[in-house]
């Protein structure tokens, strides 16, 4: 039934209408407005983004989105979907003159079902709460961001996020099988199914990874995998990041997938040690690298690992005895981001990815343009991806402090990319690399990107100004413009 | 409409690249360069031609048949490899290499043991473009996926003519839209793929095998169960009906893939370790298996716990006396089958795997049946899948007949020239 609304004129009008309206689909409690409560909201794990929303809206159920995006719809207000807010690339900043939509009360798991090795969550679920509802069966969720405890599973869709594991088991998107998709007029699509290749156009793929552009997840069928039998981790220890990556490079060549292989340099590993007392060894670099699988094939290719770390040049090779231990070699690791943030007045991290065969090269010359920008840079990594989380540490304080540390953060992009790299691994584009999208991808490439937006949601209500960029955000684009066929048949104009 | 014509495309894409045919349509070229697809599909979509690219044509039949089209863009021309990299596990080609091709070539790396694990159906031949279009796979997705697991990137043309690419080239990439996702499975409706680049995984130093024979359905369903639970990480886990194996491949490190395999072996007293010349007997037929003999083959999936009701309906066909053959991945759902060309048969297999919440995608024999799916059956999606079509290719150049329309007892092709 269309709703009929009174559409009256002048900004305020329609902001009164919006809220009166709102607070009627989801009950007036669920209407927040109060310029304390909006500043909860006002950015996401990207601080430096700010931006109030005209209102938060709580919806609990599928039928609350579905109504409030409808009302989005008729009054023309665009609308940005949050989860926990830990987002890293400001996908969750809200937009001027929008709301957010938080999921926070949509946080059940719906069913558990072992036998098909399927879980349903709503999307505020926090990610590790999946893993804890099946460990007890011997299953686990494998996607396992750094964030996993309080980032939730819609934002995981929304990032399509990674995390220290995923090199062995992949991303959000090996692991949902099924979601139930609002779109920007309020209508609800179902896609995907509990079964694996599903026939058809693979809607589900590309919804992963949208960062809130293609509408709002309000629920989600989740793959669990098999807990391993056997789990070993070790720490070596190098001189340099050279020798770390040199052992990197020849487990890659043994034919040797671990689990997880994660690189920190002597800036991170100090930092750790006078934040957290880790207990890692005083040296240039270290390389932790943690194994799983059946007992017999976990303990032969361990011994393996060892024995390549100690022949490329490990000054010591640590092995975790024992859970606890194995949980102290990561303590440092998961704790590398805040530790930064005790040393140092303020960070920013970058989220390059390089060929995993060029690392020590982009290490390198990340080393020349701290030099070059007089700033510090600590790297702690997915080594085994090429994923590079480079903490630049600057002081906002100080004069160009923040600017500085922005163009050397774009500068250590353009490494990445020169490598045959990519802007982002696994924080998404989001505002923060929206204009950097063109260092990677034509205009005809976002072109067909924004084409395939517009099919899911042509009034481009959903999430605007993420992701793609736009003239306004970012300028006109880059390099010769050359108009495109459907523009010269006049079916579509210059975005 | 002005029908293609050999000379008028013969001086776009010069001598050579329009092959001679006897019949007037459709009219087949052969491109060798991303720029000559891209001149063709402009040419193509400014003209209303409709256009069926095909790689290796093992597939033809997948994604609702050939259909009814007035030019075939034969792709096997753009073979080139752009990149192989060892250390990186990854390589690119050209969208029509054949994957027989590309294998030889990562093989050949010296110093490492690495392989697209991909062994779809008449593979060797196929090309990588095609495998992406039609996301086949065969026994090895049990371990690593399909084709939306293993594709990092790609370069595309779409049909106005756009070059576009969309990934990369490294194994962790979330910038911009997943349009490889968009692609894989598509059947060439979307777009015409011209490079891609590929995830490799090391090839295991170590390898053991494990079958059950003469099971019973229940023995059968009750064994993959406990496979599940054992700790073991087949990389093939095949059911053949009515041959009533269950085949198990283990690959590890040495000790790893013995000892994994003598836990498997341990499930059922019936089951036991198959020695090298016995598993490659069966690892000849496996992949091919349902493809050989007539009739309609389909791809299948179920959720896991229906698994013992898809093995009883199997036994219950053989008794029978239905000439068919099942090879389903039992740990993960999915599968292949192939039934007599009878529309009742196939029409009763279809309505009692619908019961089983399992979904059906006819791969050869069109005019029976056609594809049953959630993705086909929710409106919403329907809608959505309408919409990407008409965003990529709003004249409906590219094959329009694949595009997600549910054809439940329909076939696809009236009258006119087929471009199989």
């Amino acid at each position: 039934m269309p709703v009929m609304v009174e559409l009256q004129s002048g900004p305020e009008m329609k902001v009164e209408t919006l809220v009166k309206r709102l607070r009627e689909e989801v009950g007036a409690e669920w209407v927040l407005t109060s310029p304390s409560d909006l500043r909860t909201y006002e950015c996401d794990g990207l601080t430096g983004w700010r931006q109030a929303p005209i209102a938060v809206v709580l919806p609990a159920t599928t039928d609350e989105v579905s109504r409030v995006l409808a009302l989005c719809h008729l009054l023309g207000v665009p609308f940005v979907a949050r989860g926990s807010g830990t987002g890293l690339s400001g996908g969750a900043l809200p937009v001027e003159d929008g709301i957010v939509i938080g999921l926070s009360r949509m946080r059940s798991i719906l069913s558990v079902d072992l036998e098909n090795e399927r879980v349903v969550v709503q999307p505020g679920v926090p990610n590790l709460q999946v893993t804890q509802a099946v460990q007890a069966a011997g299953y686990f969720y494998a996607p396992d961001p750094s964030s996993q405890r309080v980032c939730s599973i819609g934002g995981n869709v929304a990032e399509n996020s990674g995390g220290a594991h995923c090199l062995k088991y992949g991303f959000t998107t090996n692991h949902v099988t099924a979601a139930t998709l609002v779109l920007s007029d309020g209508r609800v699509a179902h896609l995907g199914s509990q079964c694996p290749d599903s026939p058809g156009l693979d809607l589900l793929g590309v919804l992963i990874g949208s960062e809130g552009t293609l509408g709002v997840v309000t629920e989600v069928t989740l793959r669990i995998v098999r807990s391993p039998e056997r789990i070993q981790t070790l720490l070596a220890a190098f001189d340099s990041t050279d020798g770390a990556g040199q052992a990197v490079a020849a487990i890659i060549a043994a034919g040797i997938v671990p689990a997880a292989m994660e690189m920190m340099d002597r800036a991170t590993i100090e930092a750790v040690e006078a934040t957290m007392h880790a207990g890692y060894p005083n040296c240039g670099a270290a390389l932790l690298v943690e194994l799983d699988g059946p007992a017999p094939e976990c303990e032969s290719l361990f011994q393996e690992v060892s024995a390549l770390c100690q022949r490329v040049g490990a000054t010591e090779v640590r092995v975790a005895a024992d859970e606890r231990e194995r949980a102290l070699l990561w303590k440092g690791r998961r704790g590398a981001f805040s530790a930064m943030g005790r040393v140092s007045p303020d960070y920013y991290v970058q989220d390059g990815v390089v060929p995993r065969s060029r690392l020590a090269e982009v290490l390198a010359g990340i080393g020349q343009l701290e030099a070059k920008h007089g700033l510090r840079v600590a790297n702690v990594f997915h080594a085994g991806d090429g994923n590079l989380h480079p903490l630049i540490l600057y002081d906002r304080r100080s004069p160009g402090g923040a600017g500085r540390a922005r163009e050397l953060a774009e500068d250590i992009l353009g490494l990445c990319l020169a490598a045959g790299g990519s802007l982002t691994g696994e924080h998404g584009v989001g505002r923060d690399k929206v204009c950097q999208m063109p260092r990677l991808f034509s205009v005809s490439d976002q072109e067909v990107m924004c084409r395939v937006r517009t099919a899911f949601d042509p009034s481009g209500l959903a999430n605007p100004g993420k992701l793609l960029p736009t003239p306004r955000l970012c300028g006109e684009h880059p390099g010769i413009y050359r108009p495109h066929p459907i523009e010269l048949a006049g079916q579509a104009e210059r975005l | 409409m002005k029908a293609p014509s050999a000379p008028e495309l013969t001086e776009l894409l010069g001598p050579g690249a329009v092959l001679p045919s006897t019949d007037a349509l459709p009219v087949r070229v052969h491109p060798s360069s991303v720029e000559q697809v891209s001149a063709l599909l402009a040419l193509a979509n400014s003209r209303g031609w409709v256009v069926l690219p095909q790689g290796g044509g093992t597939k033809a039949g997948w994604g609702g048949g050939t259909g009814i089209c007035d030019l075939v863009l034969e792709m096997t021309g753009l073979n080139q490899l752009v990149e192989h990299e060892p250390g990186d596990l990854i390589c690119v080609a050209g969208a029509g290499m054949r994957l027989g091709r590309l294998q030889e070539i990562v093989s050949r790396a010296p110093g490492y043991q690495q392989r697209l694990m991909l062994d779809a159906p008449q593979g060797s031949r196929a090309t990588l473009g095609g495998l992406v279009a039609t996301r086949a796979s065969g026994p090895l997705r049990t371990r690593y996926g399909t084709m939306r697991d293993l594709l990092l990137g790609a370069q595309f043309v779409l049909a106005d003519g756009t070059i576009a690419r969309t990934g990369g080239k490294v194994v962790k990439n979330v910038a911009g839209y997943d349009l490889d996702k968009l692609l894989v499975g598509s059947n060439g409706s979307l777009a015409v793929l011209v490079e891609v680049a590929l995830r490799l995984h090391p090839v295991p130093s170590g390898r053991a095998s494990v079958v059950l024979a003469h099971a019973t359905p229940q023995r059968a369903a009750s064994f993959l169960a406990a496979l599940r639970r054992v700790p073991a990480v087949p990389s093939i886990a095949e059911v053949l009906w009515p041959e009533r194996t269950v085949l198990v491949q283990l690959e590890s490190s040495p000790e790893g893939a013995e000892r994994q395999a003598e836990l498997v072996a341990a499930i059922d007293p019936e089951a036991r370790q198959l020695d090298d010349a016995e598993w490659e007997h069966w690892h000849r037929t496996l992949s091919s298996r349902p493809w050989e003999g007539d009739g309609v083959v389909a791809g299948l999936a179920l959720p896991l716990s229906r698994i013992p009701n898809l093995l009883f309906l199997a036994e219950q066909m053989d008794q029978k006396g239905v000439d068919f053959s099942l090879s389903l991945r039992g740990t993960v759902g999915v599968g292949e089958i192939r039934l007599p060309s009878v529309e009742g048969t196939v029409r009763g297999f279809r309505e009692a795997l619908e019961s089983m919440d399992g979904e059906l995608e006819i791969h050869r024999g069109s005019g029976v049946v056609g594809q049953m799916g959630s993705t086909l059956s929710d409106p919403i999606s329907r809608t959505l899948s309408a919409a990407v079509k008409r965003a990529l290719d709003p004249r409906g150049t590219l094959a329009p007949w694949r595009v997600t329309e549910p054809s439940p007892f329909s076939s696809g092709a009236a009258d006119g020239p087929d471009c199989g």
